[in-house]
């Protein structure tokens, strides 16, 4: 059992190594700022620095916050839906489904018509890759047979991808961008993304109250409904949220793949399986998880995001599928 | 008023027609061969199977009732449980007390009267079996119902949980509880205050257990000749 002085700085915590990751990334980059500069940007008070803060380095900050902040919380309740710690939107193709949606969406031309175009396809996707998962293994299924609806959905939504990739090889616009859904980065993210992705704010607050709920939910269904939990309406709420975080992180990123895994995994067993208290923890830690990983891409020389996450994600991931056998 | 009445309770191909009514402050057992139906009965008489059995709880109809308030009125213990997060048992069994806001009321006279009190700072999902059972058990009885449905609660339990279970269970149906649980052990049922017989889907007899458990009835139901011998007999010191 975690002591109550850990999980009363835990969240504190969390927030401080954040604002310490913040500033860092501010200040790094091609074009190394001071502390003081940084200050300065923020105030306006320094021109250059001001344009390096707010045109270049802030976006990109935001929208590494609030994908890892979507992840993170996505994994969170994909686990506590299917009962089961290995869910995550990586592994279980709800990544893969919205991506497939944003790049049909692109390789049709929609991703031009609106900001939200490119979202909304992502969400389609990604609900469309969740509900088949649901269909394939149901909530409190065994981990093997989760798993393996993961690993077949991946595999159809990847060749889908592949499939619109290989039909529109002549356009070299196009095949980049696409390339970039598939690798997952944060590149020239602006803050048209930073827009696109405010959505997952306000998915955070909707997730937040659902703590305790999630609680009873994730040690069975008919026990959770008998205790007085409206299941139904529970189970809703928690795929809408999910599809939806995870789409819109797509959206903005790409696939970005392990952090909804890592990420609430690593901090319940700190923590412990309390989702009043996990939910909070997985959004900042999310957030700085992504930004960390942001960050090493930047100083390794553009190392997409998702090689990253899944460089430090894969091991973690064969670990704790060793520790559970 | 009755704390339970069940009317055409049926699921197609598992229980049909089945009619129940149990008096306030009624320990009620619920007994048949594997498969015939008690565990489906159990959920649709807690109101968590869908069916068009008209169920009511002291007079209320169900469908009337909000979940939250199902959650104060009546307890449900599923016949084997998986935990997947390592809860602490107190936060499980504090659970109980989710549909009156997680007052906590209860909460550690309930474990007290389960013996978790030494378990009570441990990961559920590395219990024992029957440890599980009475943490679930324990939930139950937090939630303070007046109506408990538990399904199979004596089967993983050891012999002096079991017998412990039972006087618990004699206290709170005294206390005005009604109880109905599913049981194999059929000396045990001759304890009880009233017995329902289910067999292939029906309702084949129900009443207090010395009318109900005759030797034709057990050669009937369950194929096996009933007689009486001496033998060992377990009580609580």
């Amino acid at each position: 059992m975690p002591s109550a002085r850990l999980l009363r700085l835990a969240l504190p915590a969390c927030i401080l190594v954040l604002l310490v990751l913040v500033t860092v990334s501010l200040a790094v980059g091609d074009m190394p700022l001071s502390l003081k500069q940084v200050w300065q940007g923020l105030l306006r008070q320094d021109e250059l620095a001001a344009t390096v803060v707010w045109q270049m380095r802030m976006p990109r900050l935001l929208s590494a916050l609030l994908v890892g902040a979507a992840l993170s919380a996505g994994g969170l309740v994909m686990q506590a839906y299917f009962r089961n710690s290995l869910a995550s939107p990586g592994l279980l193709g709800v990544s893969s489904g919205g991506a497939a949606g944003a790049v049909i969406a692109i390789a049709l031309g929609w991703a031009s018509l609106s900001i939200w175009t490119l979202p909304l396809a992502a969400i389609v996707g990604s609900a469309a890759a969740l509900f088949a998962v649901i269909g394939l293994a149901r909530s409190g299924a065994s981990t093997e047979r989760l798993l393996l609806a993961g690993v077949a959905l991946n595999a159809l939504l990847g060749a889908v991808t592949s499939y619109v990739l290989s039909m529109h090889t002549s356009l070299y616009e196009r095949n980049s961008q696409i390339l970039f859904w598939l690798l997952g980065g944060l590149e020239d993210r602006g803050w048209e993304h930073v827009l696109m992705a405010s959505p997952i704010l306000l998915a955070a607050a909707l997730l937040w109250p659902l703590g305790r709920q999630m609680d009873l939910l994730s040690l069975g269904a008919r026990e959770a409904q008998s205790l007085g939990v409206d299941v139904r309406r529970l189970r809703h709420s928690l795929l809408a949220l999910a599809a939806v975080l995870t789409a819109i992180a797509t959206a903005v990123a790409g696939t970005v793949g392990f952090v909804g895994l890592v990420v609430p995994h690593a901090l319940r067993l700190i923590l412990g399986p309390e989702h009043r208290r996990l939910v909070p923890v997985s959004l900042v830690g999310g957030a700085a998880f992504v930004l960390a990983c942001d960050l090493v891409c930047r100083s390794a020389g553009g190392v997409k995001l998702g090689i990253m996450t899944s460089i430090v994600g894969a091991p973690f991931f064969l670990w704790l599928l060793r520790r559970q056998a | 008023m009755n704390a339970l009445e069940v009317r055409h309770a049926g699921v197609p191909g598992r229980l049909e027609a089945v009619d129940l009514c149990l008096p306030r402050g009624c320990l009620a057992g619920l007994i048949g061969p594997n498969g015939a139906g008690k565990s489906t009965l159990l959920q649709i008489c807690a109101g968590l199977l869908p069916s068009d059995a008209q169920v009511s709880w002291s007079g209320r109809p169900l469908q009337e009732l909000s979940v939250l308030e199902r959650g104060r009125l009546a307890s449900w213990v599923p016949q084997e449980a998986r935990f997947e997060f390592g809860f602490s048992v107190r936060s499980v069994v504090a659970q109980g007390r989710f549909a009156h806001g997680d007052d906590e009321l209860g909460v550690d006279d309930a474990i007290a009267q389960f013996e978790l009190g030494d378990l009570r700072n441990r990961p559920v999902n590395q219990l024992s079996g029957g440890e599980r059972q009475r943490v679930l058990l324990a939930r139950a009885v937090a939630t303070g119902a007046p109506l408990h449905f538990w399904d199979e609660p004596l089967a993983p339990l050891d012999p002096r949980h079991a017998l412990d279970l039972l006087h618990l269970g004699t206290r709170l149906t005294r206390a005005g509880s009604t109880i109905l649980f599913s049981l194999h052990d059929l000396r045990l049922a001759h304890c009880l205050d009233y017995v329902a017989v289910l067999h292939q889907g029906r309702l084949r007899a129900a009443g207090s257990p010395g009318e109900v458990l005759t030797p034709e009835l057990l050669l009937e139901v369950f194929g096996v000749r009933a007689r009486t011998a001496p033998g060992l007999v377990l009580e609580l010191p």
